[in-house]
């Protein structure tokens, strides 16, 4: 499961339900210090066989979260030495047996149950859990060494020993026997070398006589043994503790317990590799010890034998905020809650409710992509009644621009461009884009539709989706970045080491299209193609040789023969509601289109080891879009709804530092096409294109391939990589100057036929033209502030020179902050 | 907090500088006051002395073979040697490929170093952040340019922005990963300027570096003016980076087009035709010549391009198959261009006396197989390549470094990213043990503890 690494222990769950019971008693309110409680981690656990280990994690629990070392020193005991013993926090077996742990504190104490099996039981390592463990932690067969793709002086490694087969078979049959001599294991390359007993150019990567060195040595001595077909797997990892609300300063240390096929764990903190993603709230070591450096969130990864595991680290601002802050804080839907309750965690006052006049721009913006006119600025800035915001949301969803917006945005998505299909094609595909977009279809038959499209493509639209990835393996990234968020790319060469997707699910998925074919349709010309299925044709897995059997990344495999279009079983597969990838990548999507910010950031970049910054908020959003048969208008809904998307984009004291939990509205520049369309909209002068009817805004082409300097600049994306990453929002100095040298903004304010022509030959008094400019580009009226200080200079200003003066204010007020931004 | 300065131009941690606020009459507001600057220059944060050097960082994307540049292995099997000859350069210290025999005619003045290497994954992209910020992102961590480190922490010397990219940043080099052209985690206020265009272009020009003709400087004024009654009413964008680096790029244009010496620098047309040849009429050596202008004009780095992705045109990324070029397209499109460019900026910075204080540093992110592949091109390969330094108080005729009979791997003095890197703050005057504020405010070195510069280059 992918968020397995969230859930609390299995320890915590009866401390929880205490704290709860003394919670809800009023045991706990704001001015009284919460429960404490010590636990150990692993709280139950066995030890197989003599040479098995465990170390062990004293912990309080405060608020029913784990909360850190405790302070003091520590008394550890064991109920029965001749089964465990313990020592420098590791417990060790004895005997066959079952003992108890207990550790205490000078108030508090806790206790952790050991099983031990297997204690008479000859040790044998096993190659592919604990020799390749070694190899992949001193670094042996990394990228930079022996992991490389031509391996490092004639010794290869596969990468991070994805392969263990193989590796066995260069460890043992090459370089004539010389890296592994049974007879006397100390000489052997595979120990002289990274012990630096004879030269090495990587280094000293491990001591003689150290667990490393004693792993291998014996595995050596034991007569080098291949990794059995059937021998142990690993299974899962787990993390301890896997959620922790830590102190600024603070360090804790992390274990990581493997379990295998067979059954048996192993404590393998010594062999993970952790990386921490945010290393401004907490950085890592070697050896699993975090160091608390800042406030936020952050996960800490932790790999071992290609699979990762993820403790979620939560460090709460130092802001005193008292709780009823949180607890009032107004709330429309179930959005609202379970932000606030991130926003209690890390102590993130939220801002308050925006303006109505902020509302109507920022909601317009985002579900339309234009500015709202001055006339609908006016009536909404009027309107008094209590349900205006909800009303106004309806009347949004069920306008024509909607189309065009969502369009234009699955366009991006899907990458219709003329510089890679031919006109036709890429009028059709964009035609059956927007007539999907029309009929609100749920999300998941307009997925299935794409990914088994056949016919031609001038008439199916869908079927150009093929065209542009024609390879198996490109159709494969494809998909998965699209739908599932999710970046498969580095699966394709060797298991990926960020996720648990290995180079075989890789080609699995791939053979998925390895049979769909293209030809010239009959009714040819002009780049129609046919797109169609046959019943032979594989896709040949490169590092077997061999074609991988069909599989949807971790779906179920179908076989060769299996009848039917295998895309079929993909797309079956691919909308599941079970499949939590599909739904929470189009979530996250729909959620960054409105809050500016993904709850899993990038929205492109969803994979275990990327945690979402709101677990509870992806998931319940996830469980509504099923719920709602992925009826994409329900969500917005939804969203727009809530308190969180209506609150100010203004700073509160306290949450200035926060970019990633909603505190508040994050402003953010209009995208290219949108701010293009917005100052056509606000000056009254639109923009053309070339082979387009005039009046068509930038969001309505079908085309990214048009050219247009306004657009390039800002960041449109050339709609060539299936990433939102193509598109650029930031600023730069070339944006500023083409706002205030270029002849877009100039001409269009310089026009004869604009705005201003219009209000000088209808003889609109000075104030009441500052007042339209103000509602046609800001949606608000002026403050008093700006109308005085404008109306100043209109009066110092001859009257030869007020057409001129009319077109600097409007310029002043486009190229402000307040139009520029959605905020 | 207050953190720098050059002539004048202290910087608070957005990034405007003080004649900005001076200006629009919101010192106060800022809380940084002329006090605080006094007591900075007490302290002697700022360094006068240091502000002379410039530095001209090439970028030769898609990393050149160090085979048919410059660690040519004549003894080495045919396979590894490759199908040209070294040649001696000037001032005898060493011998470089013949297909750059300009750059031989120079060896007196750059000095090379032949056993670089970097240990991350061999796709374009890390080699592009290490070489241009020293350091590998990882954990959320974006590193700085050293362009963008200079503007941090020197401000602008002029005018002109302190860190210019020719012609276009860096597009796409396959692995999707950033290319670490920017200032990272300093803050987008201290971002390049990039030109955007090609200024080998008939009618080429900064593109919109001039207000139209209808606008005068009276109206410009007024545009200014009346964009302060707007601006200064909205406080939603304190909490935007985005926002307040938009506020801080209207000053800094404002700056640029209001001076005719700033405009000046990227004028070409001010340059003799035949000094224009001399750099040869193409993309990159018109880039070269811009950054000499831009130098002496003031600006403290500027990063010139060779190539702007792998994919859409022929760049040094010689896999010998499509859509790349070989090891003999190397020799007849690639060098020849490169050759003419590089030779022609030093003679012209030394004719103008600007080579001692500009440093002009050759970079590239790893180099190539030294085995040829079957396709008749060499592949990634990070593991030992050459990388080259002249000016800036750096001696020439000099090689400092070695790699393997056969290129493979440093076999003396192994020179990681960071340590080009440091030599060019080196060169710049900057104090290594100096330190930056980082993500969350937290103090982050210049260069991690124990990074060294190249010394012997000095």
């Amino acid at each position: 499961m992918m968020h397995t690494p969230l859930r609390l222990p299995r320890i915590l769950g009866p401390l929880l339900l205490l704290t709860a019971v003394l919670l809800s008693s009023g045991a706990h309110a704001d001015d009284k210090p919460p429960v404490d409680k010590l636990v150990v981690l692993p709280g139950d656990f066995t030890l197989d066989g003599s040479r098995s280990f465990q170390r062990l994690l004293p912990g309080l629990v405060t608020d029913g979260h784990f909360a850190g070392t405790p302070k003091g020193k520590l008394q550890w005991s064991s109920s029965n030495p001749a089964v465990v013993t313990i020592g420098d926090g590791t417990a060790r077996p004895t005997g066959d047996g079952q003992a108890t742990i207990t550790v205490r504190s000078e108030k508090l104490a806790a206790t952790a149950r050991v099983t031990v099996v297997n204690f008479g039981r000859p040790v044998v390592w096993d190659f592919r859990i604990h020799v390749q463990s070694v190899l992949t932690k001193s670094g042996c067969n990394s990228g930079a060494c022996h992991g490389a793709l031509a391996g490092k002086n004639g010794f290869k490694l596969s990468l991070r020993g994805y392969d263990p087969v193989a590796d066995v078979r260069t460890i043992t049959r090459q370089n004539r026997g010389r890296r592994v001599i049974p007879n006397d294991p100390g000489r052997s390359l595979l120990l002289t070398k990274p012990t630096g007993a004879v030269p090495h150019k990587g280094g000293v990567r491990f001591e003689e006589g150290s667990p490393e060195y004693r792993v291998v040595s014996e595995w050596i001595a034991a007569g080098h043994p291949p990794p059995k077909d059937d021998g142990p797997r690993i299974k899962r990892l787990e993390i301890l503790p896997a959620n922790a609300v830590l102190k600024p300063g603070t360090n804790q240390q992390l274990v990581v317990r493997a379990h295998f096929t067979d059954g048996h764990a192993e404590d393998v903190t010594r062999w993970a590799k952790f990386t921490s993603n945010n290393t401004t709230v907490a950085d890592v070591d070697d050896v699993g010890n975090v160091s608390v450096t800042g406030h936020g969130e952050t996960a800490v990864v932790a790999w071992y034998l290609s699979r990762n595991v993820v403790a979620a680290l939560s460090v709460p601002y130092g802001n005193d905020v008292a709780n009823g802050v949180f607890d009032k804080s107004p709330r429309n839907n179930f959005i609202d809650g379970l932000v606030l309750d991130k926003l209690k965690g890390l102590r993130l006052p939220p801002s308050p409710r925006t303006g109505d006049a902020e509302f109507l721009r920022r909601a317009t913006l985002d579900t339309l992509g234009v500015l709202p006119t001055p006339v609908e600025a006016r009536a909404f800035l009027n309107d008094t009644s209590p349900d205006r915001r909800a009303r106004l949301v309806e009347k949004l969803l069920a306008r024509p621009e909607y189309i065009d917006y969502w369009t234009h945005k699955w366009s991006d998505l899907l990458l219709v461009t003329s510089s890679k299909l031919k006109p036709p094609s890429m009028k059709s595909y964009s035609k059956w884009i927007r007539d999907h977009v029309a009929a609100n279809t749920p999300w998941d038959e307009f997925a299935r539709d794409l990914v088994t499209a056949r016919g031609t493509t001038h008439t199916n639209g869908a079927a150009n989706f093929f065209v542009l990835h024609r390879d198996p393996a490109d159709m494969a990234e494809t998909v998965s970045m699209a739908f599932l968020g999710m970046s498969i790319q580095c699966a394709k060469c060797h298991d990926h080491p960020l996720e648990k997707w290995t180079n075989d699910e890789f080609y699995g998925m791939a053979n998925l299209f390895s049979r769909v074919r293209f030809k010239i349709a009959p009714e040819g010309g002009d780049g129609n193609q046919s797109i169609f299925t046959t019943t032979s044709g594989e896709l040949i897995q490169p590092r077997t040789g061999k074609p991988q059997l069909p599989r949807p990344l971790d779906g179920k495999t179908i076989g060769f023969e299996e009848p039917g279009d295998r895309r079929d079983h993909l797309a079956n597969w691919l909308v599941a509601p079970g499949n939590p990838y599909f739904t929470r990548a189009i979530v996250n999507r729909i959620w960054a289109n409105f809050l500016g910010t993904g709850i899993v950031e990038k929205v492109d970049d969803l994979r275990l080891t990327n945690p979402p910054s709101n677990e509870q908020l992806l998931a319940r959003l996830s469980g509504f879009l099923v719920e709602n048969r992925y009826d994409l208008k329900s969500l917005i809904r939804l969203i727009m709804n809530s308190q969180t998307y209506q609150r100010s984009s203004r700073v509160t004291a306290g949450n200035r530092a926060d970019l990633r939990f909603y505190a508040r509205y994050y402003p953010r520049r209009l995208k290219a096409e949108v701010l293009l369309d917005a100052i056509s909209s606000a000056t009254g002068q639109p923009t053309t294109f070339k082979g387009y009817p005039a009046g068509t805004r930038s969001l309505q082409l079908p085309d990214s391939n048009i050219a247009s300097r306004f657009l390039s600049t800002f960041g449109r994306p050339d709609r060539v990589i299936t990433c939102e990453c193509e598109r650029s929002d930031e600023p730069s100095m070339v944006q500023v100057l083409h706002i205030l040298n270029g002849d877009t903004l100039n001409n269009k304010l310089q026009s004869k036929t604009n705005r201003i022509g219009k209000w000088l030959a209808a003889g609109l008094p000075d104030y009441r033209i500052v007042e339209s400019i103000y509602l046609a580009s800001l949606s608000r009226y002026p403050t008093n502030r700006e109308m005085s200080e404008t109306l100043k200079i209109f009066a110092e200003t001859p009257a030869d020179q007020k057409r001129a003066l009319i077109e600097d204010v409007f310029w002043s007020v486009i190229s402000s902050r307040e139009f520029l931004f959605n905020h | 907090m207050l953190n720098i300065t050059g002539q004048g131009t202290a910087h608070t941690c957005d990034g405007v500088s003080r004649r900005d606020f001076l200006q629009v009459g919101t010192l106060g507001a800022a809380g940084v006051s002329l006090a605080e600057l006094e007591r900075a220059r007490a302290e002697g944060k700022t360094r006068p002395e240091a502000d002379r050097r410039s530095v001209i960082m090439i970028f030769n994307l898609g990393a050149p073979s160090q085979f048919e540049t410059f660690d040519p292995k004549p003894e080495a099997p045919s396979e590894i040697r490759g199908p040209f000859k070294p040649i001696p350069v000037a001032g005898g210290g060493f011998s470089i490929s013949e297909i750059l025999p300009r750059h031989a005619e120079h060896g007196d003045k750059f000095s090379v170093v032949r056993s670089c290497y970097h240990t991350a994954a061999a796709v374009h992209d890390t080699g592009h952040q290490m070489m241009q910020t020293g350091r590998l992102f990882t954990g959320g961590v974006n590193t700085p340019h050293a362009g963008c480190v200079a503007s941090y922490l020197q401000g602008r010397r002029t005018d002109l922005p302190p860190h210019v990219v020719l012609p276009e940043p860096m597009g796409s080099t396959g692995g999707n990963l950033p290319h670490g052209q920017d200032a990272g985690f300093l803050g987008k206020a201290h971002d390049p300027f990039v030109l955007m265009a090609d200024p080998s272009k008939e009618n080429f020009r900064v593109p919109d570096l001039l207000p139209p003709k209808s606008i005068g400087e009276a109206r410009l004024d007024r545009r200014k003016r009346l964009r302060q009654i707007v601006d200064s009413t909205v406080k939603d964008f304190e909490g935007s980076e985005n926002a307040k680096l938009l506020d801080s790029s209207f000053q800094a244009a404002f700056r640029i087009i209001t001076s005719e010496k700033a405009r000046a620098a990227f004028d070409l047309s001010q340059e003799s035709k035949k000094t224009r040849d001399r750099y040869g009429m193409n993309r990159f050596g018109q880039c070269c010549l811009m950054a000499r202008r831009l130098v002496e004009a003031g600006v403290r780095c500027v990063t010139v391009n060779t190539f702007l992705t792998v994919f859409n045109e022929i760049t040094w990324d010689i896999h010998g198959t499509k859509p790349f070029t070989s090891i003999e397209g190397m020799r007849d499109i690639v060098a020849p261009m490169y050759d003419q460019a590089y030779s022609a900026l030093l003679e012209d910075l030394t004719q103008r006396g600007l080579l001692e204080d500009t440093l002009v540093c050759n970079l590239s992110e790893f180099g190539r197989t030294p085995r040829v592949n079957p396709a008749g091109g060499r592949d990634h390969w990070p593991q030992c390549w050459s990388v080259y330094f002249a000016g800036g108080g750096v001696q020439g005729g000099r090689v400092i470094g070695k790699s393997d009979p056969i290129g493979a791997y440093p076999a003396e003095h192994p020179v990681a990213p960071n340590n080009a890197v440091a030599t060019i703050f080196k060169s710049l005057g900057f104090d290594l043990e100096e330190e930056l504020p980082g993500p969350s405010g937290r103090p982050f070195p210049l260069v991690d503890q124990g990074t060294e510069a190249i010394n012997e280059l000095f």
